[in-house]
């Protein structure tokens, strides 16, 4: 039994350690994020982080967002630590949704404790008009080749697999794609998502998954593209010619997505 | 009574609780990851994931061995003669299962992270405002406590 080595000359020279060591890993999965591991690149997104300007403007793709995530994911930054620096920038009304979008993590897993079958099995049957078995069980091949009809969703799949990050209004833009205009089984989004995102958590991807779907909410999660050009324009192509999908009035896609639904 | 720390990567800090929790009369326990490559397989870590972690683990002071979970950890805790594994707590089932395998040949502790609201009696998980409403009280004070 042989230590592994953990000085590396360069970053290419610990990747090529690390697939040395991981047979499975499938042949295209070449991708490496420009998101470094480590303390030290943690504590220089901490020392970056706005907490209030995050809450003025962190659903634009552009937004204050921190960034934390794939730390906070491994516990390198516990939560407690992001909280209390926060409080050292405004008083609560200033920091409440940087905070409250901690506390989403810290809720997600204490449902993963206390109910660990939820992380895979619908929680609540789909509100969407359409049954479990309505849906496809595997994405189709357009969203993993990031071909679909939609230039903002394949923009949104491009960065995922090279970056392993989302901006958390894509990833909402993206799985409500998947499952409502797609109808795939939330499981296989969450299965996707998993495989790139560097903060990827059972809980925090599956069940926000099933918030969108609807199995674990009251409602479906959707957008239009006027909803989409208005927080993410700048960051991806979001004409209407590119994504004649997505547009529409909320009233017109319920009924073109979920025509079975009674009331929304 | 020697203890070896065992990190997983739900708990990659080195000022994690379980360090001070390993710590016996000022000496610290040796601490190790066991890189299996099936296990992470299972989770679906691809390889950017698994860059991360070990840019993460290559800042810390950590033995890293190759190998199967279990039988690895399992060898390493003879080496070390240690007679007690400390690491971190998590809801995650397959770690779960790996340390009940492991508590059955050794004493196996797991360690909370700190938490980020004390919470005397634990909400309704159903609705995150439901949970939101009792957490607010306290989530906005240092150390999420009075």
């Amino acid at each position: 039994m042989e230590q592994e080595p953990t000085c590396f000359d360069t970053r290419d020279a610990l990747v090529a350690h690390v697939k040395a060591l991981s047979p499975s890993l499938a042949a295209d999965d070449h991708h490496v994020s420009p998101i470094c591991g480590g303390r030290q690149a943690a504590a220089k997104k901490l020392a970056a982080m706005d907490p209030v300007a995050y809450g003025g403007s962190r659903n634009y793709l552009d937004g204050a967002v921190t960034k934390l995530s794939p730390y906070i994911r491994h516990g390198v930054v516990s939560l407690n630590e992001a909280r209390n620096r926060a409080l050292d920038y405004g008083d609560v009304k200033a920091i409440e949704k940087f905070v409250q979008e901690l506390a989403w993590r810290d809720f997600w897993q204490r449902v993963y404790k206390q109910n660990p079958d939820w992380i895979w099995a619908d929680v609540e049957p789909y509100k969407t008009g359409f049954h479990a078995d309505d849906y496809a069980d595997t994405l189709p091949d357009d969203i993993l080749a990031a071909e679909t009809d939609s230039a903002a969703m394949n923009h949104f799949i491009d960065e995922l697999k090279s970056t392993g990050y989302l901006h958390n209004h894509a990833r909402m833009y993206l799985a409500s794609y998947i499952v409502h205009w797609r109808r795939v089984k939330w499981q296989a989004g969450a299965e996707f998502f998993l495989a790139h995102l560097l903060d990827g958590d059972p809980a925090s991807n599956n069940l926000s998954f099933q918030w969108v779907a609807s199995t674990f909410s009251n409602k479906p999660y959707y957008f239009n593209l006027e909803n989409l050009q208005k927080f993410a324009a700048m960051q991806a192509p979001c004409d209407y010619h590119t994504n004649k999908v997505l547009a529409g009035s909320y009233d017109d896609l319920a009924t073109t997505l979920f025509p079975h639904m009674e009331v929304l | 009574m020697s203890a070896l720390i065992w990190l997983h990567e739900d708990a990659l800090r080195a000022d994690h609780p379980l360090f001070a929790a390993a710590c016996e009369n000022g000496e610290a326990a040796p601490a190790c990851f066991i890189w299996d490559d099936a296990y992470m397989a299972d989770m679906g870590y691809g390889l950017k994931r698994r860059v991360f972690i070990y840019e993460t683990l290559a800042e810390m002071n950590v033995e890293i061995y190759a190998g199967p979970l279990v039988t690895t950890l399992k060898d390493l805790a003879a080496r070390h003669k240690a007679t007690h594994i400390i690491t971190g707590k998590t809801p995650n089932p397959l770690l779960k299962s790996t340390m009940a395998d492991m508590r059955e040949t050794i004493k196996l502790s797991a360690i909370a992270d700190e938490a980020f609201v004390q919470m005397d009696t634990i909400p309704e998980l159903k609705r995150f405002f439901k949970y939101w409403n009792k957490a607010k009280k306290k989530a906005f004070l240092f150390d999420g406590r009075a």
